[in-house]
């Protein structure tokens, strides 16, 4: 099946311009900042004077006024005003739970790319060691770090700390993190990814989530309860295994579904929880919608003011 | 290409997804499916001809996707033995990688696949087979020179598609300027009315002399000009015959698959490139061939391999056809709208 279509089209420059008399710069004094719990600004848009506030991200002086140079939203502390940009690499914190990929091994550690502005680094000494969570880091080790991660590995991670350039230092000690394998990887925007309680969802078809606050997104088979880490069957040698596991059919399609409804919802700029997720997938299976067909435009559109209006 | 990183993990999921049965993509597509192809014409003003295509582009974001531009541009060139320009005009193909499509490549990796791409997309449009009628001016003196320039703006698998495609609407769209030969009329013709010797005839009542374009002293025609007229020229010749390419990606020797995202192409050993050309009224013919990847292929398989090309190109010919018409048909309108609102 062959489709063609056509660009979208673009609004007339003319016309969809602001009224050009009525544009004068959006001065907000304290009041404003109190009220407005978010408000959008755009590149260039003048926000308040600099003399009143001090400029922070995504914000710079001209003519003596704050202004916005990213997309976002305005934030302001005190008398910092920051503006947080829309679409923007993933900030890290402590803490965060992230999905990387290795790009690098050098001595002792790996380098990570986790959708930041830097890659970040994974230590040899932060990672658990095959054959014993608590042995000591061994020269022999040092020397086969390939057999733990090589270069394309994805892994998932936790934010440890931060070097003195920013570069954040990630840690796997926990028998949840480590390699990813039996599944695929769904890249969206990190704003579009909330905190929340866990990011590790399953949904009751038979899959596992993994959402990175980086906005990498892994989709995997269902690991059984009592294969999971600290049960009976749980495999430690399988940790850093590279081979995957038998997955079925009606899983391999269910994996493709979960990931083209992520895919249809962020385009649609709509945040992702595991709730929203779960009715989406539902609303397929009821509407008898393929994954394939939640590529074209009518049913993902569809999907999402479904979602949008149980929400 | 291809060399986006992926783990063994993920190659090994897809692999094995393309090999069960009934075959499994991980985008939910059947394995003869292309993603939508947007496509437009006539995107770049000074260009005698251009299109801009993109595979596989999110409807709802426009974001994403592998996207080419192509323009054609028509320079004069002179067939003096000294420079390139030979009688009846030639092409030219250039391809050009915007590093931010392969931003994980250096830039002499980048000159390499450039290189490459330019290499195919040159030998197989360039070939006689394909010349163009109506490239030449002045025989013996002037030809057109035509540029087809492309740009991967960006690449999210199956580019080489996506260049033929590009670069065949973009040779459809192109207008070649209409020329009008200028010659010297001789001083002394026996019985002839009166006529300034060594003057170019241009400008002069019509009623007067002979017109310029005339196939019979096209032999001493020395330059040439451009005639104003109401359309921008007329079509490059055999517009039907620009090929198409399609991309075998060969998963076991059972399975292939068309269109490949960047994960699948990183997973397929072997990718089998066929160039075809449906000329109205004729066979399919073969115009280029091309192996990608580390796989085998045995010399058996090739022929099954591009009978099965030759289906899945006629049928992208014919969409890609259908398309080019109606891009036409539009921007007629468009043309029409704009002159209506003066």
């Amino acid at each position: 099946m062959i489709s063609f279509a056509s660009f979208p089209v673009q609004p007339d420059r003319g016309d969809a311009r602001h009224s050009p008399d009525g544009e004068e710069p959006m001065d907000l004094d304290d009041d404003d900042f109190e009220a407005g719990g978010s408000k959008i600004t755009w590149p260039g848009e003048s926000i308040t004077s600099s003399q009143a506030y001090m400029r922070g991200h995504g914000t710079y002086v001209e003519n003596e006024e704050v202004v916005a140079s990213v997309a976002g939203t305005i934030e302001r502390v005190n008398k910092l005003v920051t503006v947080r940009a829309i679409r923007t690499k993933y900030n890290p914190e402590v803490g965060d739970l992230v999905v990387g990929r290795i790009t690098e091994v050098q001595p002792r550690r790996w380098k990570v790319d986790a959708n930041s502005r830097q890659d970040a680094v994974l230590m040899l000494s932060s990672v658990n060691l095959p054959g014993g969570v608590q042995r000591r880091k061994l020269e022999s080790d040092e020397l086969q770090m390939r057999n733990f991660f090589e270069e394309g590995d994805l892994l998932v991670a936790e934010v440890q700390a931060f070097f003195g350039d920013g570069t954040m230092s990630l840690h796997t000690r926990s028998l949840r993190y480590g390699k990813l394998r039996n599944g695929q990887l769904v890249t969206i925007p990190p704003i579009l990814v909330r905190r929340l309680k866990s990011h590790f969802t399953t949904l009751p078809c038979g899959i596992d989530l993994i959402l990175g606050l980086n906005g990498y997104i892994w989709v995997s088979k269902h690991v059984k309860e009592s294969e999971q880490e600290g049960e009976e069957g749980f495999d430690a040698e399988a940790v850093y295994s590279n081979r995957n596991d038998f997955i079925d059919d009606s899983t391999r399609i269910a994996i493709s579904r979960v990931a083209n409804i992520i895919r249809v919802l962020a385009s649609h700029f709509v945040p992702l929880t595991a709730d929203i997720l779960l009715e989406a997938y539902e609303w397929t299976v009821e509407n008898d919608a393929d994954a394939r067909s939640l590529l074209s435009e009518e049913v993902g559109d569809a999907l999402v003011a479904t979602v949008a209006a149980r929400a | 290409m291809a060399s986006v990183s992926t783990s063994k993990a993920e190659i090994s999921y897809i692999q094995s997804g393309l090999l069960s049965n009934p075959p499994l993509r991980a985008d939910g597509r059947a394995l003869h499916d292309f993603r939508t192809i947007s496509l437009e014409t006539g995107v770049a003003p000074l260009a005698n001809g251009s299109a801009h295509l993109n595979i596989g582009q999110n409807p709802h974001d426009g974001g994403g996707g592998t996207e080419v531009l192509a323009a054609a541009k028509l320079e004069v060139e002179s067939v003096d033995g000294q420079g390139e320009g030979v009688d009846g005009g030639r092409i030219v193909c250039t391809v050009s990688c915007s590093p931010s499509a392969y931003p994980h490549l250096s830039a002499p990796a980048l000159d390499d696949l450039q290189h490459d791409m330019s290499t195919l997309l040159h030998q197989t449009l360039a070939h006689p087979s394909l010349h163009p009628a109506n490239l030449g001016i002045l025989a013996g003196k002037k030809s057109w020179l035509l540029n087809l320039d492309c740009v991967v703006l960006a690449d999210a698998g199956n580019t080489y598609d996506a260049l033929f495609m590009a670069a065949r609407a973009a040779l459809w769209d192109c207008k070649v300027p209409r020329t009008r030969g200028v010659e010297y009329k001789a001083a002394v013709a026996p019985g002839a009315k009166v006529s300034e010797s060594g003057e170019m005839d241009v400008d002069r009542d019509p009623g007067e002399q002979q017109s310029g374009f005339d196939t019979r002293s096209i032999s001493r025609a020395v330059d040439f000009e451009l005639p104003d007229y109401w359309d921008e020229g007329e079509v490059l010749g055999g517009r039907d015959k620009w090929p198409v390419c399609v991309t075998l990606n060969v998963a076991s020797s059972k399975v292939h698959y068309l269109d490949a995202i960047l994960q699948e192409e990183a997973a397929t050993p072997l990718r089998l490139l066929l160039v075809f050309s449906f000329p109205t009224a004729a066979s399919p013919s073969l115009q280029a061939m091309r192996i990608l990847g580390s796989g085998e292929l045995e010399s058996g398989q090739i022929r099954e391999f591009v009978a099965d090309g030759e289906k899945y190109a006629q049928r992208l010919s014919d969409a890609l056809n259908g398309k080019l018409k109606e891009e036409d048909l539009r921007r007629g309108q468009k043309a029409r709208d704009r002159f209506a609102r003066r």
